[in-house]
C-alpha cells in the first residue's frame, strides 16, 4: 500500500533486467494496457524529453528505444484522451516497463485513480482532467464542468456561474476543495464558487446517490477539485499557461511550480485573470469585466512511510461586474426591460472598468492533513481546516454609498474530521469517520441595509461508517450517516422599533446508501446506487428576508419549514468493448418529500419603490428524474467521436406542476481528429499530438413550465457551434502545448433558461481563445 | 462563539498531534476523538448581538403638497412605510381636488424609521443631475410640468405646477427614477418611456377632482 503514493493517469510498474551498463546501448521498452479492458493500447505517444526521442505503441501496445546512454531521464506518455504524463527514473540497465494506462473514461477526459484503487463506492462519475483544465484557460469552475454529461449551469452573466448537477445546486451540491467542503454564502443564485480550478489537477462530478463520506445533509451530488500529490521528481518542475480571449479582451495567466526534496516536497501555484467588457453577437455586455487574483501553496512530508503530512494554503480573491442594464428597481422596471431589445445603459465602446453593480469576493482556506499508517491495513486520517469567506456585494445607491457594499457577509468556518480505514480479507474496506463543522456568519452593519440573511453561528457533527466489498463478479457497499445541527440565529425584526430576536434550532439527520456493481462481463457493467438522505433547512431559507437585488423580488424565509428528505435512485450501464468504444448511459430518479424551494406568490409586495414580486420558502414533494447518456468511438485511426444526451424533469407532485429552474434537455457531439505522427519542421523542433476538433451543442428549449410560473417564456431552442485546434512543439529540453478556439462560431444570438441575466440581455457572442502553455 | 471552544477544539487537535508524534497510535485517539466530539455536542456557542445598521438610506414617507394658485387649503398626498419593504402595509392617502385648478406642487422625502428623521430631498437636489422625478394620471385633464432644473437644464420635479380640468376621479403616480437617461426623447417632457434608470420611489395616490 506504501508504493501507491503516486498519482499518475498510469499505474506504474518497473521491471528490470538484462546486461550490464555499457555506455549508450541501453535498451528501453514496454509495453502499455488499457486499465479497462485488458488490452494492449496502440497509438501511445512515448516520449524521451533529454533526447526529444519518440515512438507510437504498435498494435500489441509495444514500444522501444535503442541504444540510449546511461543516465536520468523523463519518460512521457500521452494518448488520446488522457493527460499526458511524466515519469522520472534512472537508466542503468536494459529496463522492460509495463504501463497500465487508466483510459476507461466514458467523456473524452481520462478519470485518474489515485493511489489504491478507490473508485468512489463505485458512484457514477465523470471527470476533467489536467490538459482540459489547461485548454480552458478562459473559464472558471463551473464552466470546466459544463460539458459533462448531467452537469448544468446556473449563471448570473457571463461571469458568474455555478454548477447543477442533475438539477440540484446551491445548498444540495456539495463542493469539496482539495477534500474540505466549501464554505461560503452557497446558498445565493449569483454566488460562484471560490475556487481556482487552476489549482487542481482533476475535478470529479460524483453523481450517485448521497455520497456518505462527503459532507452532512447532502441530497445531491458532490463536486471534488483535487490537486494531485506532488511526484517524486528530484528536480525543479512547472508550468506557465497564459491564454487571450477576444471577447471581453480577456487574458489569464497561471504559473506553478514543484519539487519533491528529501526533506519534503512542496507547491505554489498562482493566477492572475482579468476581463473587461463582453460582448453578444451585436452589442457590449457593459460592466462584466472581471479580476481575479489567486494564490496557493503546497506542502507534503512523510515519515518513514508511515506518517504522512499534507499542508494547503489558498487564497482566492475576485471583482466581478454585473450587467448595469440588470440593475432594475420594482416589477415595472422589469417589464421595460423584458421588452427592450439592447438593455439599458448599452454603450458602444469597450471598458475593463468594473463599476456597481459589482462583487467584491475573498476566500481563504488553510488545511493540515496527516495520515497516519498503523500497519500495513489500517490507516488513521486526521484534518483540521479553517476558512475565510468574505463577500460584498455593491449596488447602484444615492449619495456616494456606492462604495458603501449593500449586502456585506463575513464567514468563518472550521472544520475537523478524523477517519479510520481498515482492509480486510483483500476485499474488505471499512471506513468510519467524524466531521466537525462549526460555521460562524457574520453580516457587517456598514451596509446601512437590514441584512437578507441573518447572523448565526451552526455546529455540525456527523459520524458515518462504510463498509465495500471488492469482488472480481460483484462489487458493493453500504453507508450510512448521522448528523447533528444546531444553528444559533440571531435575527433583526423588520418591524420598528429594530429589535433583536434569537433562534435556537437543533436538527438530526440520517441518510443511507448502497451500491451494487455487476460485471455483466470483462466489458460491461451495471451497478445500482440507491440512498436516502436528510437535509434540513438552511439558515437563508429559514429567516432570510428583504430585497434580493439580483433576482429584484422579495425574497422570505419561513421559520417553520421541516427538514426534507430524499431518495436517489440510479442505474448504470457501461460497455467497453474494446478502447475504440465505449458507451455509458446513466438513469436515475430522486423523489423529495418536503422539497424546500423558492416559491413566486401571486400576490405583489407594496413598497415605496413600487411593487416587487414576492417569493417566500414553501416545501413540497417533487421528483427529479433524468437520463445521461453518452458514447465514444474511433472512426479509422485518426477520429473520435463523442456524443451526449442529457435528459432531466422536475415535478412539484403535490401541486402537480413543474419544478421550476431545472436545466433544459441538450444533445452534444464532437468530432476529433489527431495526428498520430510528430510533424518535423526543423531538426529539432517538432509537432505532435495534433488535434482538431469540431464541436456542437444543442440546448433545447424548457418546454416543461407553465406561462404562470416565470416573468417571460423559457427562450427558444439554440445551437452553438466551436472548433479547436491544439499541438504540442517540442524541443529537445522543453515542451510547448499551443491552442487556438472559436466559441460560438456562428457568433449566433440566444439566451439560456438557466442565465438569469437572460430577462435583459443576450448570451455572449463569438470568441477567440488562444492558449500557450509550457512545462518544464 | 465563545473563546472556550475554540481553545478546547486547538487543545485536541494538540493532542493529536502529539499522540502521533510519539508514534504510541492506539485507542487513545479513539477515544481522544470521541472526547473530542461529544465536547462539541455539548458546547453552547451564542452568537454575539449583531449591530442594527442604520438605514440612513431608506425612504419611508413621501408626501405632495399641492397649494392651490389664488389661495385656498393645501392639499396633502401622503405615502408612509415606517418599516421599510417588509412588515406592516403602508399608509396611502389621496385627495380632493377642485375643478380647473392650478396648484403649486412640492414633494417631499423622509427617511422617519429611526428616532431623528432624516430629510432625504437633500440627497436628490444634490444629485439633481442623477434623479428626475416623473408624475403619470390616468386623468388626461390633469397635468403637470416642471418647475425646477438641474445644473444640465434638465427637469429636477420637486417643485412643479398641477393643473385639473373637469370634475373626475382616478390616480397619480409618483415615480423617482435614479440615473435616468435625461437626453432622451420626451424625458424632459415628463415621459418616462425612454428614461432607464432605477427606480427609487413608485407610488400610486387615488385622487378626486370635484
Amino acid at each position: 500500500m506504501f508504493n501507491n503514493k503516486f498519482i499518475f493517469c498510469f499505474a506504474f510498474l518497473l521491471a528490470v533486467f538484462n546486461g550490464a551498463a555499457q555506455d549508450c546501448k541501453l535498451n528501453i521498452s514496454g509495453q502499455v494496457i488499457d486499465e479497462g479492458t485488458g488490452l494492449p493500447l496502440s497509438y501511445v505517444n512515448v516520449l524521451i524529453r533529454e533526447i526529444s526521442n519518440g515512438t507510437n505503441t504498435d498494435d500489441t501496445g509495444s514500444f522501444s528505444f535503442n541504444n540510449i546512454c546511461e543516465g536520468e531521464y523523463h519518460l512521457i506518455f500521452s494518448h488520446i484522451g488522457c493527460d499526458s504524463k511524466e515519469f522520472h527514473f534512472d537508466l542503468l540497465e536494459d529496463t522492460f516497463l509495463n504501463v497500465i494506462l487508466t483510459h476507461t473514461s466514458t467523456s473524452l477526459e481520462g478519470v485518474v485513480i489515485q493511489g489504491k484503487k478507490d473508485n468512489q463506492n463505485n458512484q457514477p462519475n465523470s471527470s476533467v482532467n489536467r490538459q482540459a483544465i489547461e485548454d480552458n484557460t478562459n473559464q472558471n469552475l463551473a464552466g470546466l464542468l459544463e460539458n459533462q454529461e448531467g452537469v448544468h449551469l446556473i449563471k448570473n452573466g457571463s461571469g458568474i456561474s455555478k454548477p447543477v448537477v442533475h438539477g440540484l445546486y446551491g445548498n444540495r451540491l456539495t463542493i469539496l476543495n482539495n477534500g474540505i467542503a466549501q464554505s461560503g454564502q452557497q446558498w445565493g443564485n449569483d454566488h460562484s464558487p471560490e475556487i481556482d480550478p487552476f489549482s487542481a489537477d482533476k475535478i470529479i462530478v460524483l453523481k450517485g446517490a448521497n455520497a456518505i463520506e462527503f459532507g452532512s445533509g447532502n441530497l445531491g451530488a458532490v463536486v471534488l477539485v483535487e490537486p494531485k500529490k506532488i511526484g517524486r521528481e528530484p528536480h525543479l518542475h512547472g508550468q506557465i499557461n497564459y491564454a487571450y480571449e477576444t471577447n471581453g479582451r480577456g487574458n489569464s495567466l497561471n504559473a506553478r511550480l514543484e519539487r519533491y526534496t528529501s526533506l519534503f516536497a512542496w507547491r505554489v501555484n498562482g493566477t492572475l485573470k482579468k476581463y473587461g467588457d463582453r460582448k453578444t453577437a451585436s452589442y457590449f455586455l457593459n460592466n462584466t469585466g472581471l479580476e481575479e487574483a489567486n494564490l496557493s501553496f503546497q506542502l507534503e512530508k512523510s515519515w518513514d512511510e508511515k506518517v504522512f503530512f499534507d499542508f494547503y494554503a489558498s487564497t482566492f480573491n475576485t471583482r466581478l461586474g454585473v450587467l448595469r442594464g440588470s440593475h432594475i428597481g420594482n416589477l415595472t422596471d422589469l417589464d421595460q426591460a423584458l421588452n427592450r431589445e439592447i438593455p439599458f445603459f448599452t454603450e458602444p465602446t469597450f471598458s475593463y472598468k468594473i463599476e456597481a453593480p459589482k462583487q467584491h469576493v475573498s476566500h481563504h482556506l488553510v488545511k493540515f492533513k496527516t495520515k497516519y499508517y498503523y500497519d500495513e491495513s489500517q490507516t488513521f486520517d486526521f484534518v483540521v481546516a479553517g476558512q475565510l469567506n468574505n463577500r460584498k456585494e455593491f449596488d447602484v445607491r444615492r449619495s456616494g454609498r456606492e462604495d458603501l457594499p449593500a449586502l456585506s457577509l463575513q464567514q468563518y468556518t472550521l472544520n475537523t474530521e478524523l477517519k479510520y480505514t481498515k482492509d480486510f480479507a483483500d476485499i474488505w474496506k471499512l471506513k468510519i469517520g467524524n466531521q466537525n463543522i462549526i460555521t460562524d456568519n457574520t453580516n457587517n452593519p456598514e451596509t446601512g441595509i437590514l441584512p437578507l440573511i441573518p447572523d448565526y453561528i451552526s455546529f455540525k457533527n456527523g459520524i458515518y461508517s462504510s463498509l465495500s466489498r471488492q469482488g472480481s463478479k460483484t462489487d458493493m457497499s453500504v453507508g450510512f450517516r448521522y448528523d447533528f445541527e444546531n444553528q444559533n440565529v440571531v435575527s433583526i425584526t423588520d418591524e420598528i422599533p429594530r429589535e433583536i430576536v434569537r433562534f435556537e434550532n437543533v436538527f438530526y439527520n440520517f441518510g443511507g446508501v448502497f451500491t451494487f456493481k455487476y460485471n455483466l462481463s470483462n466489458t460491461q457493467s451495471l451497478t445500482v446506487n440507491s440512498g436516502y438522505a436528510m437535509r434540513n433547512p438552511a439558515v437563508n431559507e429559514l429567516y432570510s428576508k428583504g430585497l434580493h437585488q439580483g433576482v429584484s423580488g422579495i425574497e422570505e424565509g419561513d421559520v417553520n419549514l421541516k427538514t426534507e428528505t430524499a431518495i436517489k435512485n440510479t442505474l448504470e450501464y457501461k460497455w467497453l468493448p474494446n478502447a475504440n468504444f465505449s458507451f455509458n448511459t446513466l438513469v436515475y430518479y430522486q423523489h423529495f418529500n418536503d422539497y424546500i424551494f423558492l416559491n413566486p406568490q401571486d400576490e405583489v409586495r407594496l413598497t415605496i419603490r413600487g411593487a416587487f414580486p414576492l417569493f417566500i420558502y414553501e416545501q413540497t414533494d417533487a421528483a427529479i428524474y433524468g437520463l445521461d447518456l453518452s458514447t465514444q468511438f474511433m472512426l479509422g485511426k485518426s477520429f473520435l467521436a463523442l456524443l451526449k444526451y442529457s435528459y432531466i424533469k422536475g415535478e412539484d407532485r403535490k401541486n402537480d406542476l413543474p419544478l421550476v429552474y431545472m436545466p433544459p434537455n441538450s444533445l452534444s457531439g464532437s468530432l476529433t481528429f489527431r495526428s498520430n505522427k510528430a510533424i518535423k519542421l526543423f531538426t529539432k523542433l517538432k509537432l505532435e499530438e495534433l488535434e482538431i476538433t469540431v464541436n456542437n451543442k444543442l440546448v433545447f428549449e424548457q418546454s416543461n413550465l407553465l406561462p404562470e410560473q416565470d416573468f417571460v417564456a423559457p427562450p427558444p431552442t439554440y445551437h452553438l457551434v466551436g472548433l479547436k485546434f491544439s499541438s504540442n512543439l517540442t524541443l529537445p529540453k522543453y515542451k510547448f502545448r499551443f491552442f487556438t478556439k472559436v466559441e460560438n462560431l456562428l457568433n449566433s444570438k440566444y439566451r439560456d433558461y438557466l442565465n438569469r441575466q437572460r430577462y435583459f440581455a443576450d448570451e455572449t457572442g463569438r470568441s477567440f481563445t488562444m492558449g500557450l502553455n509550457f512545462k518544464f | 462563539m465563545s473563546p472556550n471552544a475554540t481553545l478546547l477544539h486547538l487543545h485536541f487537535i494538540f493532542a493529536h498531534k502529539l499522540t502521533l508524534n510519539k508514534n504510541i497510535m492506539n485507542k487513545n485517539l479513539v477515544a481522544l476523538s470521541l472526547i473530542l466530539l461529544t465536547s462539541l455536542l455539548f458546547t453552547n456557542c451564542e452568537k454575539d448581538d449583531p449591530e442594527i445598521p442604520n438605514e440612513e438610506e431608506l425612504i419611508t414617507s413621501l408626501s405632495y403638497q399641492l397649494s392651490p394658485i389664488g389661495g385656498g387649503d393645501i392639499i396633502t398626498l401622503s405615502f408612509q412605510d415606517l418599516d421599510g419593504d417588509g412588515g406592516d402595509s403602508p399608509l396611502i392617502t389621496g385627495g380632493i381636488l377642485s375643478a380647473n385648478q392650478s396648484y403649486v406642487g412640492s414633494l417631499d422625502l423622509m427617511n422617519e424609521a429611526g428616532e431623528t428623521p432624516i430629510n432625504i430631498l437633500l440627497e436628490v437636489v444634490e444629485e439633481a443631475e442623477e434623479h428626475q422625478v416623473f408624475f403619470e394620471s390616468n386623468l388626461s385633464t390633469v397635468n403637470i410640468t416642471y418647475g425646477d432644473e438641474d445644473a444640465n437644464n434638465f427637469p429636477l420635479g420637486v417643485m412643479t405646477t398641477l393643473t385639473t380640468g373637469a370634475p373626475d376621479s382616478g390616480t397619480l403616480t409618483i415615480i423617482l427614477r435614479h440615473e435616468p437617461n435625461k437626453s432622451a426623447a420626451g424625458v424632459s417632457e415628463g415621459d418616462i418611456t425612454n428614461a432607464g434608470g432605477e427606480t427609487d420611489i413608485q407610488v400610486t395616490f387615488p385622487i378626486d377632482v370635484q
